[in-house]
């Protein structure tokens, strides 16, 4: 993210720190990734981010509370590519959807791997507060995976415990590539992942055929 | 006259004393966070010296790590021998693998909380412990698992994962002694893909 011009530059201060505050959180997220949540200082954020320890202690109390604006901007990001990749499928049926969802996501992480440890692997690690946001990620994709859902074949609705199951499950598997430096190839778990999700639904057989049709 | 009480043997009473460090380590860092909880309040807790904790255990993260790992170990022998005792059938062994799990995970609430909550935050080493006991698990659903043509090969891994996600997630919210009602939910969410290829999901 670009510094703004030294000197009189005539832009609005709410300008100079919202680009402070997105300067920051960009900050944080490349030295995250580059030495972990423990070795991550207010000092190390400041001088990535060309930001000064008192301008920091402007915009966020603590290391942590800017991490909380880093992971729920991560996580803004994330979904918005989801949504918008949802948005031009909008006519297809639920299964498909699901797919193109998850091919969206994983397109995100892969694209991104300080985004995708951050909110992937550091969420799990970094204590309560963390906790509750990751934990909250994933509710939301599972009220988005249960919006429109079929039942399961035999009539049953699916139960909530099997979508956050599905929804966990994936994001622990996305994890621990991640971690594992292996990122960019995420992507080729689409095929396993869609099939994954969609088993509890229509069974492995329609699953696959739904999964090779995309 | 009454008789003398006989002494205990000494390997007894210090096996029982690392019992009770290890106890006492699960119970406070469920109830306050591994970071909050203090060797003052475990060798309390415990009942025992604090040189007792000190030549049994290099520190706090030890005597975690310890606990940890005892639980772990407790826990796929319950699970192992639940499924040596279903004769290998479609799944029967997959269920009652996941209920031993369940009733093992509700009649420790301390032990569960330490292990699927504390563990990932509270230090490097333990949150690397944690990743070798969920692999352990993936290897033993792999081994019950119906055998099959064509899977994929990231399924354990995923459908572990998801269980796990789960209970952390009512095990977090003070609700250890109940999961075992979710044995319905999940044996059908963890089957559902070995109900395979030409048949239709539960």
């Amino acid at each position: 993210m670009d510094r703004l011009p030294r000197g009189r530059h005539g832009l609005s201060p709410e300008f100079v720190a919202q680009n402070q505050r997105e300067r920051l959180i960009a900050g944080l997220t490349e030295v995250l990734y580059e030495v972990g949540y423990q070795k991550t200082t207010v000092s190390l954020i400041g001088r990535r981010a060309a930001v000064s320890k008192s301008d920091f202690y402007k915009h966020f109390e603590s290391k942590d509370d800017c991490f909380y604006a880093a992971y729920d901007s991560a996580i803004d990001r994330i979904r918005e590519q989801v949504l918008s990749a949802c948005r031009r499928h909008v006519d297809e049926p639920w299964p498909p959807r699901v797919r193109d969802a998850l091919s969206a996501l994983l397109a995100a992480l892969a694209a991104d791997p300080p985004l995708a440890t951050l909110s992937l692997v550091e969420g799990l690690r970094a204590g309560p507060g963390m906790y509750d946001r990751y934990q909250a990620a994933l509710e939301g994709f599972v009220t988005f995976l249960r919006q429109d859902a079929p039942p399961a074949l035999g009539g049953a609705e699916v139960p909530r415990a099997t979508d956050e199951a599905i929804v966990g499950g994936i994001a622990a598997l996305l994890g621990r590539r991640v971690q594992a430096g292996e990122t960019a190839a995420i992507v080729e778990l689409l095929p396993q992942v869609a099939e994954f999700a969609l088993t509890p639904y229509v069974g492995t057989d329609e699953a696959r055929r739904i999964v090779s049709a995309g | 006259m009454t008789p003398a009480r006989p002494a205990l043997p000494r390997e007894f009473v210090a096996v029982h004393k690392r019992r009770r460090m290890m106890d006492a380590m699960a119970e406070l860092s469920a109830e306050r966070g591994y970071g909050a909880t203090k060797i003052a309040d475990v060798v309390s807790r415990a009942g025992v010296a604090r040189k007792t904790l000190y030549d049994n255990f290099a520190g706090k993260e030890e005597l975690f790590l310890a606990a940890f790992e005892t639980t772990v170990a407790e826990a796929r022998e319950t699970v192992e021998a639940a499924c040596a005792a279903v004769a290998a059938g479609d799944g029967e062994t997959i269920e009652a693998g996941l209920q031993a799990l369940l009733e093992f995970l509700a009649a420790r609430p301390a032990q569960a909380r330490m292990c699927m909550v504390e563990a990932l935050s509270a230090t490097p080493a333990a949150a690397v412990q944690y990743e070798e006991a969920i692999q352990a698990f993936v290897e033993l659903l792999r081994e019950g698992a119906p055998p099959a043509a064509s899977r994929p090969n990231t399924l354990e891994e995923t459908l572990v994962g998801g269980v796990a996600w789960v209970l952390q997630q009512r095990i977090r919210n003070d609700e250890a002694e109940v999961v075992g009602r979710l044995l319905p939910e999940l044996s059908g969410f963890v089957l559902s893909p070995y109900r395979g290829v030409g048949k239709p999901g539960r």
